[in-house]
């Protein structure tokens, strides 16, 4: 455990870092007691397992790929799998469409990379057959996932982890204030009368912030082309889908960093800004939220 | 001389030039979803064209043009 | 991504907070859209119901923490956010799936004013095996009946002329186009094509034709490589094709520019079948095509792209219409005899083809150029052009407009003048005249529920052939020459 999640004292608090969900993630937290850092970023380090094994779709033992793997017939699912249903249906519905957590099949065909194959227009057609939230039928506590379609969380996991672990240190330790920063997700625990200072990495620039960013509640979420997707000297990196043509978006911004109540708007609102392609700036100016593109 | 070596280079540019205007011409892989749509598909009213083609042919003095005239038949 | 820098630097809380946090807990069902009007909850309210309504659901759910084990395949790999993709280790999995097949079919009806109607149908079958190979089938059957100019000027007596076979007669009203009723053909097309995608950059397609009706025979055989370029956006294809038509016209074929015989000029039937042999041929004869062909598409932009391709097809063999013939005519403009026609055997064609489709917001336009050119002299220039608007996604509409004008082969001729030293080569059929053609149509295709799409298109098709100059001698002068064909084309399709 102590190997995973190291803790390091700074002028102003305790600052945790450990890996998951294919990030880096971190937990700054105002106190100077080392003990009463380590018991609170481990607490997020746990939610955030939890959550990543219950909803990887790589772990084959995860409750996802059972959900998957029996796909085609009735299946029962927990209160939690049911809430995010819940949500990732409203998130279907307010993007029309274009935010779809059963979208796996056309991801999956595009690859970007040196020797990247573009899919066919067959290809695509196909995979769209099997994409589309709509075509689920779901109950409060049992769900029909259609033969051939699947499940992927991906897209409010890392926000959805965020959110949760900051709400149960609010709820544990509502002095202490925190900041739970899951590779670029973040939520703020507990009111602060300091505000946090988030930088913004600019996708052109990858190792100077360009600009800082004050937080004194609610989350902060960023879509894009951020450090994780250049790799390779920039020759892979990503795109955002139109599930309506399984195409990828036109002008698209480089990123779009939102602040909103918390992680999982923040996340929902700059990845259907993302979709807007080239109207994402007016799409944002018509949130009332605190935004910032790069182009 | 001076003339023909010039020639030669204004030629030189030229075909560089339309070969790299065509290289230019075109979108990236992933800009094709207009091209995916069903109705830009050139093959859309395949049985259109075929019956067309077929009328045309027996009504008029030219045919094909479109891809590999088809076959033939008795009616012209 | 953030870390904290300085703390203590100013202030920017964001403004949704507190407002949305006072809207927790409601699970409503809105469905927003994304065109926001000032009155209805924005999408990032709507999101905040959903988020709180999600967290406050699930702050109950025990905290199952499973302290034992490390994740090695983290959710999240390749999509922050499901529509980002960034796949570093996703294989483009489109390798061993198969469309479902395809049927197409359509019914069309081509009817001649007064001439003749073609009822022609048609059923393809696309059988993709893989991603990268695909069967196609196709059978047509068209069945013809009416009557046909024979190419006999019109006259102000009554006209009788032999039937091609030489059995009976039928006859012309006076100042009448003559029309030949004897047509009644059937036809059955058969044709096979096989397409492979060898690599991105290299497919091939190869097909067989076979034909058949009464009289006539065709045989193909067609191949085609494509090479693709410059990211796909360039492709060259090289095509070629073979046809072997065998000629066996009723009746054998007619000597070239020999005169009909009458059965009225000869005092017994065997006399009459004797003299009329003489101006037959009886075995069958043939004809072959080699097709070539270069064509290039290349697309322009996220929405244009324009093809161009050259045709070069060489024929030689027996293209003599059988059933044609020319009025033979004195200086008074009154026919002597009936020559059956007479043209080359053989035939260069060349043409060049232009084609541009463009995609708009609400529908489709192509615009297509064509210029043909022969040794015969025939060339033509052709335009033609279709806008497609789509109404809703399964309800379309068309317009088609096409405009052929053609210059007469050389040898073609209205009639022939008695005076006159017999050509070699002569033809009355019209279709190789002086002509201008118009085609004006219209389409509808709709989807049914269960996918099926269905298109209904009307066209109208005029020719009007027009006159190459010669001098309409004598009672021809107030006979209409060059009649115009009016046909009305029905078409009905369905796809599977």
């Amino acid at each position: 455990m102590s190997e995973e999640l190291s803790l390091a004292a700074t002028s102003w608090g305790h600052l945790a870092s450990f890996n998951a969900m294919a990030s880096r993630c971190e937990v700054l937290i105002r106190t100077a007691d080392r003990a009463q850092a380590y018991i609170m970023a481990n607490q997020v380090l746990q939610e955030t397992r939890r959550i990543e094994q219950k909803y990887s779709r790589f772990n084959n033992s995860s409750s996802l790929s059972k959900l998957n793997a029996t796909a085609g017939a009735w299946q029962n699912i927990d209160a939690e799998t049911s809430a995010l249903l819940g949500f990732s249906k409203q998130c279907f519905d307010l993007s029309d469409g274009m935010f779809d957590i059963t979208a796996g099949p056309i991801l999956t065909l595009w690859t970007f990379g040196p020797d990247a194959n573009v899919p066919t227009s067959a290809s695509i057609g196909r995979a769209l057959k099997n994409v589309g939230f709509d075509k689920l039928s779901i109950e409060a506590s049992r769900l029909h996932l259609p033969r051939g379609m699947s499940l992927d969380f991906g897209g409010i996991a890392k926000e959805y982890a965020c959110d949760r672990a900051a709400s149960l240190l609010t709820l544990d330790y509502p002095h202490i204030p925190a900041l739970v920063n899951l590779g670029g997700d973040i939520a703020c625990a507990s009111m602060v009368d300091k505000p946090w200072q988030v930088g913004i990495e600019d996708p052109s620039e990858l190792d100077n912030a360009t600009r800082t960013i004050s937080l004194i509640g609610g989350g902060l979420a960023t879509s894009g082309h951020t450090r994780r997707y250049l790799l390779d000297e920039g020759k892979r990196y990503g795109h955002i889908l139109n599930l309506n043509t399984g195409y990828p978006v036109e002008r698209a911004p480089l990123s779009v960093t939102v602040m909103a109540a918390n992680c999982l708007v923040a996340g929902m609102l700059s990845t259907i800004a993302m979709l807007k392609g080239a109207n994402a700036q007016a799409f944002m100016a018509s949130q009332d939220v605190d935004f910032h593109i790069c182009r | 001389m001076i003339f023909g070596t010039e020639l030669i280079r204004s030629l030189a540019f030229l075909v560089c030039f339309s070969l790299t205007a065509c290289a230019g011409l075109g979108v990236e892989p992933w800009q094709r979803d207009q091209f995916a749509r069903e109705d830009m598909a050139l093959d859309s009213e395949k049985l259109d064209l075929t019956l067309d083609d077929h009328i045309y042919f027996s009504k008029e003095g030219t045919s094909g043009g479109r891809a590999l005239a088809g076959g033939g038949c008795g009616c012209n | 991504m953030a870390a904290e820098r300085s703390p203590g630097a100013a202030v920017a809380a964001t403004k949704t907070v507190n407002k949305s946090k006072a809207r927790t807990g409601t699970g409503t069902k809105i469905g927003a859209s994304l065109g926001i009007s000032a009155s209805e909850p924005s999408i990032a309210e709507a999101l905040s119901i959903a988020s709180f309504a999600l967290l406050s659901m699930t702050s109950s759910v025990a905290i199952a923490a499973q302290r034992d084990s490390v994740a090695e395949n983290p959710i999240g790999r390749d999509t922050q956010f499901a529509a980002v993709i960034t796949t570093d280790e996703a294989v483009t999995s489109d390798t061993d799936e198969t469309d479902p097949a395809e049927i197409d079919a359509a019914l069309l009806y081509y009817l001649e004013q007064d001439r003749v109607t073609v009822a022609e149908g048609i059923f393809n079958l696309k059988l993709p095996v893989g991603d990268k190979r695909v069967y196609e089938g196709k059978l047509v059957l068209d069945t013809l009946t009416g009557s046909s100019a024979n190419g006999a000027v019109p006259q102000d007596e009554r006209q009788t002329f032999t039937r091609p076979s030489g059995n009976g007669e039928y006859n012309i009203d006076s100042g009448n186009t003559p029309l030949d009723d004897t047509f009644k053909d059937t036809r059955v097309q058969l044709s096979g094509n096989w397409a492979e995608i060898w690599s991105p950059d290299w497919s091939s397609n190869h097909g067989l034709y076979l034909s058949r009706e009464y009289d006539y025979t065709s045989m193909g055989i067609n191949s085609a490589l494509e090479r693709s370029f410059n990211k796909s956006n360039t492709q060259l294809s090289l095509g070629m094709a073979y046809y072997y038509d065998l000629v066996d016209p009723v009746g054998g074929r007619p000597v070239a520019m020999s005169k009909m015989v009458f059965r009225d000029d000869f005092d017994s039937q065997t006399e009459f079948r004797t003299e009329f042999d003489k101006t037959r041929q009886i075995a069958s004869t043939d004809k072959q095509t080699v097709d070539l062909s270069v064509g290039l598409t290349q697309i322009i932009n996220r929405y244009m792209l324009v093809q161009l391709s050259y045709n070069l097809s060489s024929l030689k063999g027996y293209m003599t219409d059988p059933y044609k013939v020319l009025s033979l005519v004195d200086a008074s403009g009154t026919s002597e005899a009936y020559l059956y026609e007479s043209r080359p055997d053989e035939r260069l064609k060349q043409s060049f083809y232009l084609f541009s489709k463009y995609a708009l917001s609400t529908g489709v336009t192509d615009l297509a150029y064509r210029y043909s050119h022969d040794d015969w002299g025939v060339s033509s220039h052709t335009f033609e052009t279709r806008y497609r608007y789509n109404f809703t996604s399964t309800f379309f509409g068309q317009l088609h407009l096409r405009y052929y004008r053609q210059e007469a082969a050389s040898f073609y001729r209205a009639f022939l003048n008695s005076g006159e030293e017999l050509p070699e080569f002569a033809s009355a059929d019209y279709r190789i005249g002086n002509m201008n053609a118009y085609t004006l149509g219209i389409k509808i295709g709709h989807s049914l529920v269960d996918g099926t799409k269905a298109s209904y298109r009307l066209e109208y098709y005029q020719q009007d052939p027009y006159s190459n100059g010669e001098q309409a001698t004598g009672q021809l002068a107030h006979h209409e020459l060059y009649p115009s064909i009016k046909a009305i084309i029905f078409q009905l399709g369905l796809s599977f």
